[in-house]
């Protein structure tokens, strides 16, 4: 920082006696110190993704030419990014709807006075608290054959077993049953919330046209529910479509049975670290990266008042 | 752009401020420090630990930090990191089939000829097929503890109810597909539930398919550029082998390696086929189990395996004090190997393969003849142990084993998979 | 009135079969690392065992850096929390009370990063923490976690409700602007800040994605880190493998269940609940 002491930049007569940040405005240093991180590890790794794209660059160091649009028709060729891109998508459909629906049916189970309220509020939020390290290592012991409980169960009620890690068919459907065990408390939570913010007297308003249970329901709650489930289910496919933890963790990054459960952030991984090629990754990043940013401004058309807040909050 | 200058204007353009916050790294004073990684996470993982107590205790003046990391493209993922990072450990473990990929003097540092003879190692006393590997452009990286292959288990106990042991206890060869057959069928019958106890997972399909098709004297070619050089009606003849198996029931169907494990351990298979290296899981389990070559099926009796070496990551600044305690470090581990063969992988220095005391290993030495006939993958900067290529023929022939692909359709995959790879830029 | 206690009773049931199956993979992890290693593959499946013992805790703390991981997730969940909390808060000041040329657009700069997911950005992140110099440093885990735009937005948003008076009242007083900041907003904003530690502080301490490519040195893993990375059980460990899931998951949860209240009550603040 310059001071008046160091005589060597020979600033301007008119501003000598100020130090610089007296005469930056108030509001530019208060914002300074984030803008800094903001830049150097959001904004400049954003552009350095797209320049990075157009290198061969590689972690051990060898390589780093200029290649032109090499990497960009490599990746619209290649048919495991667009079958990880298949299988990511294929996860958030698959995964969002029961996200959003249990998180609901939670909240207005648990919004009600009932004996012992704070354990089951506490049971369906706990796993959320969970690294993903340790949801994996118990979810890959349940799913065992033969001895792992959930095979156990069937087995025990008559069913058959399922080849849950090994089966492709079934490889994502295993991913889904976890993460929504794992993170549906997220959205329980948001939706609690929102139902302690209804307005008590709405509820004596209809109890007095002599609404009941399912009526109070279907014309209160949850058409006063409508922003939160707008935003929820935009954070939630924010969410599922850059998925990455559990499924390397449950798989051990091999992509699970026939790679049926590599998503693209996997790919994109295995792509940079396991096979160094960073200029290639780069390329898969950005173009992933655009699509994301134009969902989430397609949601912003689609939900205006509703989605402007926290998406960063939820990271899984 | 050069790759080195533009990270270095990246690093001038953006390290101004952030310099002053590198960690410093708190020294241990008087001790000199070595950081060893290795992937030993089976049951040899537990002698590993012995033969690095051993050496602390020899050692007072090293302290040594060794690390188990998670096995396969975990491992090797972390290890190119680290190198790349410049703060690497100082000794690493690493397939020797690996090794092309980890472009020799970018990410691994070669071995000091003059420091190995300090410590007492000519590398005329390892197998030369191995060092040879383990040389690139006239130098060493790679310094070979082992070969260890492809194996097969059994549980005497189960083989001798079926009828499958020899007067002295010891398993009748199995030789050719029909014995095969024949032989786990009367295990199944023995144990109610399996003949063969075959992770589904992972590598090990690629390890099996490997072994089979080199029986039959196929080969492998990848030659950069071009397309992969294959035998397909040998390679349909292995899948079709491997197939039967789990179409039969005769081998377990969807487990993974802990499951396969277990399913030896509990009893509800005969054999089991993995790597040596889970003798010490069996023994600790009191298992009644005896191990054996992999059955010559094929007619030759080769199998499948890779060498465990020890490599030098690249370090950034290389401190000689700690380079010199690695070496002696190293060479404990490689003069010291008889305990390493009780994990049931065959030493590969030659002082050690040929002692008293490891001829003395029943039944681990009693397959040390092997060494000629572990194939390892050829040579390409993608495959080896945990490679993407195993991954990618574990992926194709585990579908086969689970009958989701035909053996037709899983080969076309792995080849057109391995064909990908091929015109892949290498980056080493 | 019978019929709204049929309903409730009918609720209640529902609820706790949903707890209970929610509950039952925790039970069983746990379950499972209290008994011998050789009787948690036993078919058919048991809950209980006559030999139940803490042998698989103990072997853990002798052969995991269990110890060692906790302290880096402290050392990187605490750094985070505090830098996001002091850069967050002063920005979000910033941009609600001041004004200065180009205010708007840094600010809708910021914003839209809200919409940048950090994830897919790991691969630049990190060939720019290599140039750095700062791969396997505590820094290359905690500077870029204190870029969250989207904390910025939620303390804006509670500044803009703050009424001016109180804060003209000081400026009366003759407070400089950092005074009235510190004295006079940072004390209102106590629930708003408390839920954006609390956040932050659990995103930080269960991040895995960025920690896991960051750091190679086991001596800097956290715990998720060090948990997926390290082996340290040899061959068939089920009760042992439990044993360090349930350990790793256990420091969070415990401090759950002193902050329950608050962090129900975050929710509500942060307006995440989109009321």
């Amino acid at each position: 920082m310059a001071t008046t002491i160091s005589p060597a930049p020979p600033a301007p007569p008119a501003t000598r006696a100020v130090p610089l940040w007296r005469r930056m405005p108030a509001g530019l240093l208060f914002t300074l110190p984030f803008l800094v991180f903001y830049l150097a590890f959001l904004v400049w790794p954003t552009v350095s993704s797209l320049f990075l794209s157009f290198f061969n660059e590689s972690l051990t160091g060898t390589r780093g030419e200029f290649v032109g649009l090499a990497n960009w028709t490599e990746m619209f060729g290649d048919s495991a990014m667009w079958s990880a891109f298949g299988n990511t998508v294929y996860f958030t459909l698959l995964s969002t709807p029961p996200l959003v629906l249990i998180g609901l049916v939670m909240a207005l189970l648990t919004n009600r006075a009932m004996p012992l309220r704070w354990l089951w509020r506490l049971a369906f939020f706990l796993p959320f608290l969970l690294p993903a390290s340790v949801v994996a290592l118990i979810w890959v012991w349940l799913y065992q054959p033969g001895f792992g409980l959930v095979n156990d169960t069937l087995a025990r009620l008559g069913l058959a077993e399922a080849g849950w890690l090994t089966e492709p068919d079934l490889a994502m459907v295993s991913v889904v049953i976890t993460t929504v065990w794992w993170t549906v408390g997220f959205n329980f939570l948001l939706y609690l919330a929102a139902l302690q913010q209804i307005p008590q007297h709405l509820y004596d308003a209809a109890a007095i046209d002599g609404a009941g249970w399912w009526q109070r329901l279907r014309s209160v709650t949850l058409p006063m529910l409508g922003r939160t489930t707008g935003l929820v289910i935009v954070l939630q496919l924010l969410a599922s479509l850059r998925v990455f933890d559990q499924i390397y963790l449950l798989y051990q990054g091999t992509g699970g049975p026939n790679f049926a459960a590599r998503p693209i952030l996997e790919h994109v991984y295995t792509t940079a670290f396991t096979n160094f090629r960073f200029g290639y990754a780069s390329a898969i990043s950005t173009f992933f990266f655009v699509l994301i940013v134009t969902v989430s401004v397609a949601q912003l058309k689609l939900f205006p008042s509703s989605s402007n807040s926290s998406n960063s909050s939820k990271e899984r | 752009m050069d790759d080195v200058s533009r990270r270095a204007v990246l690093g001038t353009m953006l390290a101004v401020g952030a310099l002053p916050l590198v960690a410093c790294g708190a020294g241990d004073g008087a001790r000199t420090k070595v950081r060893y990684w290795n992937l030993f996470a089976g049951g040899d993982g537990l002698l590993m630990l012995q033969m690095q107590d051993d050496f602390r205790a020899k050692n007072p003046d090293i302290s040594l930090e060794a690390v188990t990391l998670a096995w396969g493209a975990p491992y090797y993922t972390k290890l190119a990191m680290a190198a790349a990072g410049g703060r690497g450990p100082d000794v690493a473990v690493l397939h020797l089939a690996r090794m092309p990929g980890y472009a020799p003097g970018h990410l691994l540092d070669a071995f000091d000829v003059d420091l190995l003879e300090e410590v007492g190692l000519d590398p005329a006393e390892f197998p030369p097929g191995l060092i040879e590997r383990a040389t690139v452009n006239g130098r060493l990286y790679a310094l070979p503890l082992d070969t260890h292959p492809f194996v097969m288990y059994y549980n005497t106990d189960v083989a001798q109810q079926a009828g499958l042991l020899d007067a002295a206890g010891r398993l009748t060869p199995i030789n050719g597909p029909d014995a095969l057959i024949d032989a786990l069928t009367r295990a199944k019958k023995v144990t109610g539930k399996h003949g063969l106890a075959l992770d589904n997972l992972d590598v090990m399909p690629w390890r099996l398919f490997y072994a089979l098709y080199r029986q039959l004297d196929g080969t492998l070619a990848l030659p950069l550029g071009g397309s992969i050089g294959i035998d397909d009606a040998k390679a349909l003849q292995a899948l079709g082998l491997m197939r039967r198996l789990t179409e039969e029931g005769l081998a377990t169907q969807g487990l993974d390696y802990a499951g396969a494990i277990a399913a030896f351990v509990n009893g509800d298979s005969g054999f089991h086929w993995n790597g040596g290296w889970e003798t010490t899981t069996f023994s600790t389990a009191k298992t009644p189990y005896s191990m054996t070559r992999f059955p010559n099926i094929f007619g030759n009796a080769r199998t499948t395996g890779d060498a465990h070496s020890f490599v030098l990551p690249h370090q950034r600044s290389r401190d000689p004090e700690a380079t010199r305690a690695s070496y002696r470090f190293l060479a404990h581990l490689i003069k010291s190997s008889v305990t390493w063969g009780k994990a049931g992988h065959v030493p590969a220095y030659r002082p050690v393969a040929t002692s008293p005391a490891y001829l003395a290993l029943k039944p681990q030495s009693e397959y040390r003849d092997v060494t000629p006939d572990v194939q390892l993958d050829p040579p390409a900067w993608f495959s080896g142990s945990g490679s993407d290529f195993q991954n990618q023929g574990g992926a194709a022939f585990q579908a086969v084993l689970t009958g989701d692909l035909t053996p037709q359709q899983g080969l076309d995959q792995f080849k057109g998979a391995v064909d990908k790879l091929l015109t892949t830029p290498s980056p080493a | 009135m019978t019929s709204v206690r049929a309903w409730n009773l009918v609720g209640l049931l529902v609820t706790a079969f949903i707890a209970v199956l929610w509950l039952t993979p925790l039970l069983w992890a746990v379950d499972t690392s209290l008994k011998p290693e050789g009787e948690t593959t036993l078919v058919p499946l048991t809950w209980f065992s006559d030999n139940f013992s803490v042998e698989a805790f103990q072997r853990v703390f002798a052969q995991s850096d269990m110890l060692r991981w906790f302290l880096n997730s402290t050392v990187v969940a605490v750094g985070v929390t505090a830098l996001v909390l002091a850069t967050a808060s002063l920005a979000a000041y910033g941009f609600s009370r001041t004004d200065f040329r180009g205010k708007r657009l840094v600010f809708g700069v910021v914003v839209a990063g809200i919409m940048v997911p950090p994830q897919v950005l790991v691969v630049p992140l990190y060939d720019e923490m290599l140039a750095l110099g700062l791969i396997d440093t505590y820094w290359a885990m905690i500077l870029p976690q204190v870029a969250a735009p989207a904390m910025v937005f939620i303390l804006k948003k509670f500044f803009d409700g703050i009424p001016r008076e109180l804060e003209e009242a000081a400026r009366v007083d003759g407070a400089s602007i950092l005074r009235i900041f510190w004295q006079v907003v940072l004390p209102l904003s106590r629930p708003v800040l408390s839920a954006v530690g609390i956040f932050t502080f659990i995103f930080t301490w269960n991040n895995f994605f960025w920690p896991f490519l960051a750091v190679s040195d086991p001596d800097l893993m956290t715990i998720p880190v060090g948990l997926a990375t390290i082996q340290s059980s040899y061959g068939l460990r089920y009760a042992q493998i439990m044993a360090s899931a349930v350990l790793g998951g256990l420091p969070l949860l415990v401090a759950y269940v002193f902050f329950q209240r608050n962090i129900i009550r975050s929710v509500a603040h942060t307006g995440l609940s989109g009321t």
